[in-house]
């Protein structure tokens, strides 16, 4: 086989654990998405979308769900020979067994697996983001500005940019200068977490990392100030598109909300890169005699007898008669009974909410309910 | 576990077909918004552990090929067994005469000489129901049969399908239509291996007979230990319009849809990446199942939409089914009608069928 020109290494081992009661089950890659997906899913029909068909996938975290989601790739057109996924979980050796301490930490146990598919650029990604990228135009700006790293940035808010690793660049877009959450930003450009590397440089670097204990074994630490130090050519991608990282319930609850209205930010229905999953296929949902539905997601083998407003509802989820969901994300299969209420809450996949019963609050923080909890009616 | 494997045919002609099924078989007749018929005898199938199914393919078979592709769906992409797409006779797919016919069965031999399961079960697509297979061979296993024939007192009167004269427990006539009351075929048999074997050589020179009426029509059938068991579960029998328009608003109602794909043994189908269906602000809809990647400006009441159809502001769609793709424009109206694929439906059209005349609007070649 000729030499690969670009593998994807995701990075998909975190907990995600300001996402609360959401991933007291599962990773956060696995946790389920705008009503039939996974986080998960976007990163890697991206790399479909983009012609890269080999992606390692690190997994740590609670990772059977997402294991058996990923399957052989094949949802995403990823199970080719020679290709495709390659689950890449911590794992022992003659000299023992570590866990992944960081994200370069993670890839640098894996550098045998980059080394057995040999390409010549890789391509570092987080399973927890959502955006649509072709990754091709990033690798062309990459070997157009002969660049041994670059970065993927977008500009953010100016009040918001002391919260991002921020790149300072010239005009060429050649990074001079990485701040992590500086106080004072010079530049609005925040790095995404995506990276592409000339491999052999990132194989040498990481191994370099890895000697060094002082190292926390992080890109945005450690890896791209080593590089930058030492005058390496680091460039910026500038992508301008719709990107979350939802990283807490409430920036979760956001992401799901911007795929409803008449104009979503994110637009779903894209034939031209479709966001493909592995979800099981149920008949169409049925929308009762007395349902009331006004701007909502619904997923196919739903039962909506109920009012839903301003929601999205996953695969097989239940809305009971007189019953009400406002602002909220149902899961799949969770169940709001007859005449209860849900505002502003994600209901975690099987969860319940017991006929009659009320949950949630419209000027409170929004509530997250974890998977298979049931809530019953408080005693009046 | 009893050792079966499947043959499903796909390549029969019907007494009334329907403009429907002008450009694709009746295997791949999309039903309600997701599946398409041939789903159902693949999936009473595979969910009696089935892992070896024969398809035999009728001659416009492209729709029906992109639909099973690999069978890998059904989980039949196996190394062992699995799928097999095999051919149907070139000749009578035009006249109507019986589903399993005996030419198919000796041009296609070598299915039953190559694997070693003891039984056979034969289906085919024009009627839908869910049934549980692994007790029909449970049940054909312990009552000794040679022949289970899966039959219905019939709930109304169908041209199409194969009643059946029982006496004294025996087949021992049977004619195509039925009347209420009657006994009637559903095209769901099960048989042993190597009987089937010495039936296809027994009546290869009457290969144009159907085979359960070439064992009637000969006697033979009063040799044989045939168990005819009744059904008594929700099924539709589809060979007109009428019947398909019928059998889709049965599934309005939610316990139907729950008998006909139950959790423990819901029927398969091709998978697609739809995004869920969008209500937009404004939208209405009632009584209606609506499958992923529609979007809904207007009013829907009543019908059934399949994947990726747009009904645009002010318009109504009422006691209609909606197939893949199609748009209904701003203020365009369709009630009592099917609208086949492709379709799109200019601003401010009324497309009115009734009740009794349901209006039938062509597939549209893309």
């Amino acid at each position: 086989m000729s030499k690969k020109e670009c593998v994807a290494m995701l990075l998909a081992g975190g907990q995600g654990s300001r996402l609360k009661a959401l991933t007291n089950k599962v990773a956060k890659p696995a946790v389920s998405f705008g009503g039939k997906y996974r986080i998960i899913d976007f990163v890697l029909s991206n790399c479909a979308n983009s012609g890269i068909t080999t992606v390692g996938v690190l997994t740590q975290y609670r990772p059977y769900l997402l294991h058996s989601y990923l399957g052989t790739g094949e949802a995403w057109d990823l199970d080719e020979r020679g290709a495709g996924v390659a689950i890449l979980p911590p794992y022992a050796t003659q000299k023992g067994g570590a866990w992944y301490a960081g994200t370069a930490d993670a890839i640098t146990q894996n550098i045998g697996y980059l080394e057995e598919q040999d390409p010549e650029y890789t391509l570092i990604l987080s399973g927890d983001q959502l955006y649509r990228m072709n990754y091709g135009e990033m690798l062309a700006v990459h070997k157009k500005n002969n660049a041994d790293l670059t970065v993927a940035v977008m500009p953010v808010d100016w009040s918001e940019a002391s919260r991002f690793g921020i790149m300072n660049c010239d005009d060429e877009g050649r990074i001079v200068e990485f701040e992590e959450k500086p106080a004072q930003p010079k530049s609005n450009l925040a790095s995404m977490g995506i990276y592409i590397f000339n491999t052999d440089l990132l194989v040498r670097t990481l191994e370099a990392d890895a000697q060094d204990a002082s190292s926390e074994h992080d890109f945005g630490k450690n890896i791209i100030p080593t590089l930058l130090a030492a005058g390496k050519r680091l460039y910026t991608y500038q992508f301008k598109d719709y990107w979350r990282d939802v990283g807490t319930v409430a920036s979760f609850h956001e992401a799901n909300m911007e795929l409803l209205g008449e104009q979503p930010a994110f637009d779903l229905y894209s034939t031209e890169a479709p966001i493909m999953s592995n979800a099981s296929t149920r008949p169409p949902a049925y929308v009762g005699h007395y349902a009331d539905v006004d701007d909502a997601l619904i997923a196919n083998g739903c039962t909506i007898l109920g009012h839903v407003k301003h929601s999205v509802v996953s695969i097989d989820a239940y809305v009971g008669e007189r019953a009400t969901v406002i602002d909220s994300v149902l899961f799949p299969g969770a169940r709001v009974e007859d005449g209860a209420t849900v505002v502003n809450v994600v209901l975690g996949t099987n969860a319940v909410v017991k006929e009659g019963a009320t949950l949630g609050d419209p000027k409170e923080e929004t509530i997250a309910i974890g998977d298979d909890d049931v809530i019953e009616k408080e005693a009046e | 576990m009893q050792k079966a494997l499947g043959l499903i045919t796909a390549n029969y002609g019907i007494a009334t077909p329907s403009v429907l099924v002008e450009n694709r078989p009746v295997a791949s007749l999309p039903f309600l918004g997701r599946f398409r018929l041939v789903d159902f005898p693949l999936s009473n199938m595979v969910n009696a552990g089935i892992r070896t199914v024969g398809l035999i393919m009728p001659p416009n078979y492209r729709s029906l090929i992109d639909h099973v592709g690999s069978g890998k769906d059904w989980d039949l992409d196996r190394k062992e067994g699995g799928l097999f797409v095999m051919p149907g006779s070139p000749f009578g797919t035009s006249r109507q005469g019986g589903r399993f016919l005996v030419r198919d069965l000796v041009l296609n031999r070598q299915l039953f000489e190559r694997n070693s399961e003891d039984y056979v079960v034969l289906s085919t697509c024009n009627i839908i129901f869910n049934a549980d297979v692994k007790s029909l061979l449970e049940k054909h296993v312990s009552s000794g049969a040679d022949l289970t024939l899966v039959t219905r007192k019939m709930a109304e009167a169908n041209p199409s399908v194969l009643g059946l004269t029982i006496e004294d427990g025996k087949v021992v006539g049977k004619k195509f239509g039925v009347d209420f009351g009657d006994t009637g075929f559903l095209d769901l048999a099960i048989i042993n291996r190597e009987l089937l074997l010495k039936l296809v050589d027994t009546f290869s020179a009457m290969e144009d007979k159907d085979l359960i009426c070439a064992l009637v029509e000969t006697g033979e059938v009063r040799h044989l230990n045939v168990q005819c068991v009744n059904f008594d579960g929700y099924y539709a029998a589809i060979f007109d319009t009428d019947h398909y328009y019928r059998a889709s608003m049965d599934q309005l109602n939610p316990k139907v849809l729950a008998e006909l794909s139950p959790k423990e043994r819901f029927i398969k189908t091709k998978a697609h990446d739809n995004a869920p269906a969008k209500y937009e602000p404004g939208s209405h809809v009632t009584n209606s199942l609506v499958a992923a990647g529609d979007r809904i400006y207007g009013s829907v009441t009543d019908s059934v939409l399949s994947r990726d159809v747009i009904v645009e502001t002010g318009a109504t769609v009422r006691n209609s089914i909606v197939m893949q793709g199609v748009v209904i424009r701003a203020g365009a109206l369709v009630t009592n009608a099917i609208i086949d694929r492709g379709n799109v439906i200019a601003p401010g059209t009324e497309l009115r069928g009734t009740n009794d005349d349901i209006l039938v609007l062509g597939k549209v070649s893309e």
